[in-house]
């Protein structure tokens, strides 16, 4: 769902011309999801009949590209995606394995049309393996590939992760697949056809944790095991999130070694319990953790997160207010000044916020020229202009139902 | 030929971001060089170590993070003639330090831009190389918090606080990003000859990426709060994850407002004669559903109970349904998929010993995909061996 919406809308972003096929008999599902200006609704609360236009979430994914509607489940749909695959260089999809095999758009067809064709498939679990036809959406993928199951506090259930972190990382690694192909064709002139599975790539997100299974035979069904906030390498302490002034806000502070710990200490004021014995060795203190986050919760209690976190840095102690979105877009100096964030007006949304990209390139700039298409905005520019039909063409096959 | 090669990438990185976005260049055939300190790079010092045996050349977090480089050690700022040197043949250099260790190490960025116009520069920092907080440091936990992926991770009891997803997640997102600008400006220098300088934070790599958090607050204005190993949502929704039989768990939501998943789940209740009143046609209606939400999910309690968790994530995906067993790392390491897929791979250490590695998570059918070397031992690479030959002299 967001997987191939966000991978594409990096390139599209940096210039691509990026055409959105969408069905208008099933709605793409971002244009369902209720997150709307002026309601408030948990996913699970659609509104029955939503109007696709309205949907934030389709706009956050779908900016800067163009938007045409085809039904591929006719003929005439197909032939019509043929031709403006002819006419491009990159096809992608996010469909369950079957889906464009369905309808005949496999690698060697496409290779047909466009002999340097590069072809990328995103999905859950890839297309080849005795899973492959398996659903999956974020949390699915990462349950299965052990990313949930490392995030939690020793001996109870696991707190996983509250969003789907992999579909923006299944995303993120599609664009890089992307544009390693594109800057690869450029020299050799090879097309390819790509396969990312999400829960392959979840699990070489896993980290070290995994060889100290493969290597050490140290298991991880253990019960001291995962170990919340605080790490077992290094020995850092303290290492966790403490209760800030307000309710439910927070402050992450990390403390490494010795130097960073008498900063610590000199940045809250040389309270005594920072000379007591228990605390006087990095090694020390990671074995009185409970009682450490005791006392400096009650220095951290006193502050708002980020007057906390700016004080902490300042006298160089690694802090961070847990900051919510109203925080990041409203209060963040350092997002505000790099304009990480940035507003499009939408015909019927009206202005809206969206996520920029994270790095400043002194030669490439993003180009925001327009936010996501309405259903079938584009389809006369790019029936007519590109593919050439004529109006009563379009109109044809509008009235067939084939767009 | 793989899809990298030729790419010559000199790599400083004194943490997993740089380190990450380095290895997956080498393992893509890049010839990836990686710049040491003499005491070598920091994440040589975090376990854990192999055998437990904490020495530079055996931690588990180096050896993750850097196979397929190679590893010259330069004594910085002292050395920095034979960086140079370095530069003058690669395509890329990832700098991944905050910006004071970055004055430390005496790299001025502009000022190597400038004299190698064709090299592309990543640098990777904490919060980006301007701005108010870009003098500040950071940890993977900071920067989860402070770019607000944190905010929505942890229990639904909110007297705990919010959890950190574990391993390092901030620096990898970073080095996914670290990874397209580099990309990107590739794709540009074959167009325009040029390199650029690559400003990247992982703090804005973060703070773009709590996926709904984000719109929540762009659209309705809502704030997202944290549940139990399910999305944050502005209200609280049913849990998700079931104790199973055998002491693990799966993940499961039920989307009742679709009529085809819940009818393959009372079909499935059913036949292990679990489904009770659920049968009952007038749950057919998504009001008579919705009105007896809690005792469907007490019914779901109970059969997940009943079931081994691998069963039940293998039987409910059969019928359809979006459901997964929660895999430990010592799971996924057996998973049936994954193993008929060949994604992991072996790599021999330099004693001989191997171990299993997770493989390519991008495959192109277009270029073989050549496996992964073992980390290096510091400094084993010596950088008169990396030197282009001296140009010839000019004129006599």
């Amino acid at each position: 769902m967001g997987v191939g919406s966000v991978a594409t809308r990096l390139l599209a972003d940096f210039g691509a011309e990026v055409i959105k096929i969408e069905d208008r008999a099933r709605i793409d599902m971002p244009r369902r999801l209720p997150l709307y200006k002026d309601q408030v609704r948990s996913f699970g609360q659609e509104v029955s009949d939503p109007d696709p236009d309205r949907g934030g979430l389709f706009n956050n994914y779908s900016r800067n590209k163009l938007g045409v509607t085809i039904n591929l489940r006719t003929r005439e749909g197909r032939e019509l995606a043929e031709r403006l695959i002819s006419v491009s260089s990159v096809v992608t999809e996010n469909f369950a394995p079957g889906v464009m095999e369905r309808w005949g758009f496999i690698y060697e067809r496409l290779r047909e049309l466009v002999p340097d064709v590069i072809y990328a498939r995103m999905s859950g679990y890839g297309h080849s393996g005795p899973h492959q036809h398996y659903r999956s959406y974020g949390p699915v993928v990462q349950a299965a590939s052990g990313l949930s199951y490392v995030a939690g506090l020793p001996g109870r259930e696991p707190s996983g992760w509250g969003l789907s972190y992999m579909d923006n990382m299944a995303a993120y690694y599609n664009s890089a697949a992307l544009l390693m192909a594109i800057w690869k064709r450029q020299s050799d002139g090879l097309g390819t056809e790509i396969d990312v599975a999400a829960v392959e790539l979840g699990v070489t997100l896993l980290g070290p944790i995994l060889l100290d299974v493969t290597v050490n035979g140290h298991t991880t069904r253990r019960p001291d095991y995962p170990t919340g906030n605080r790490l077992e390498h290094p020995n850092a302490a303290p290492h966790g999130v403490y209760p800030c002034a307000g309710e439910d806000r927070w402050v992450a502070i990390a403390v490494f070694d010795d130097s960073e710990w008498r900063r610590l200490v000199e940045a809250i004021g040389h309270p005594a319990w920072t000379d007591l014995d228990i605390f006087s060795s990095q090694d020390l203190r990671h074995a009185h953790q409970d009682e450490l986050d005791e006392h400096l919760s009650l220095w951290t209690s006193r502050y708002d997160p980020i007057e906390a976190m700016e004080l902490l840095e300042a006298r160089g102690v690694k802090a961070g207010a847990v900051q919510n979105p109203q925080d990041l877009n409203e209060r963040d100096p350092q997002l505000s000044m790099r304009g990480t964030f940035f507003e499009m007006d939408h015909p019927v949304i009206g202005p809206a916020r969206f996520e920029g990209f994270p790095a400043l390139m002194s030669g490439d700039h993003p180009d925001h020229w327009r936010s996501a298409p309405l259903v079938g905005e584009d389809n006369d520019y790019v029936f007519g202009e590109i593919l050439g039909l004529s109006e009563q063409e379009r109109a044809g096959l509008l009235d067939a139902g084939v767009i | 030929m793989t899809i990298c090669s030729g790419l010559k990438v000199v790599e400083i990185a004194s943490d997993p971001a740089g380190e990450m976005a380095g290895r997956l260049l080498g393992q893509y055939g890049a010839d990836l060089i990686k710049v040491e300190p003499p005491e070598g790079s920091p994440t040589r010092r975090i376990g854990p170590y192999a055998g437990g045996d904490a020495s530079p050349n055996a931690s588990l977090t180096y050896w993750y993070y850097n196979t397929c480089k190679r590893s010259v050690v330069l004594d910085l700022p002292t050395e920095s003639a034979s960086l140079d040197h370095l530069l003058t043949v690669a395509d890329v250099l990832i700098v991944a330090a905050s910006l004071s260790q970055q004055e430390h190490l005496g790299l001025d960025l502009e000022a190597l831009a400038g004299k190698h116009p064709r090299l592309i520069v990543v640098s990777v920092t904490p919060f980006g190389r301007i701005g108010p907080w870009s003098r500040y440091e950071t940890s993977d936990l900071v920067s989860l918090a402070a770019g607000g992926l944190l905010n929505s991770c942890g229990y639904d009891d909110h007297s705990i606080p919010p959890i950190r997803p574990a391993e390092n997640q901030a620096y990898h997102v970073a080095a996914s990003f670290a990874l397209i600008s580099i990309f990107l400006a590739l794709i540009t220098r074959t167009r325009s000859g040029s390199g650029q300088i690559i400003d990247l934070s992982v703090h804005d790599a973060v703070a773009v990426s709590p996926e709904l958090a984000n719109p929540y607050w762009f659209y309705p204005r809502a704030l997202v709060h944290r549940q139990t190993c399910r999305h944050a949502q502005p209200t609280p929704t049913q849990p998700a994850i079931f104790p199973t039989l055998d002491g693990r768990y799966v993940y499961f939501t039920l989307i009742l407002a679709d009529a085809k998943p819940w009818q393959s789940l009372v079909e499935w209740m059913d036949s292990m004669g679990l489904a009770a009143d659920l049968t009952e046609p007038e749950y057919g209606a998504l009001s008579h559903r919705q009105a007896n939400f809690p005792h469907i999910q007490q019914m779901l309690e109970s059969f997940f109970l009943v079931q081994e968790a691998g069963s039940a994530y293998h039987e409910g995906q059969a019928r359809g349904l979006p459901i997964a067993v929660i895999n430990s790392p010592d799971d996924v390491l057996l998973d049936e998929h994954l193993l008929a897929r060949r994604f992991f791979e072996d790599v021999t250490h330099r004693d001989h010993s191997s171990a299993t590695y997770p493989g390519a998570p991008i495959r192109f059918s277009s270029h073989p995909y050549a496996g992964q070397v073992a980390a290096p031992d510091l400094g084993s690479t010596h950088v008169g061996d990396l030197l282009p030959p001296a140009p010839p002299a000019i004129g006599t």
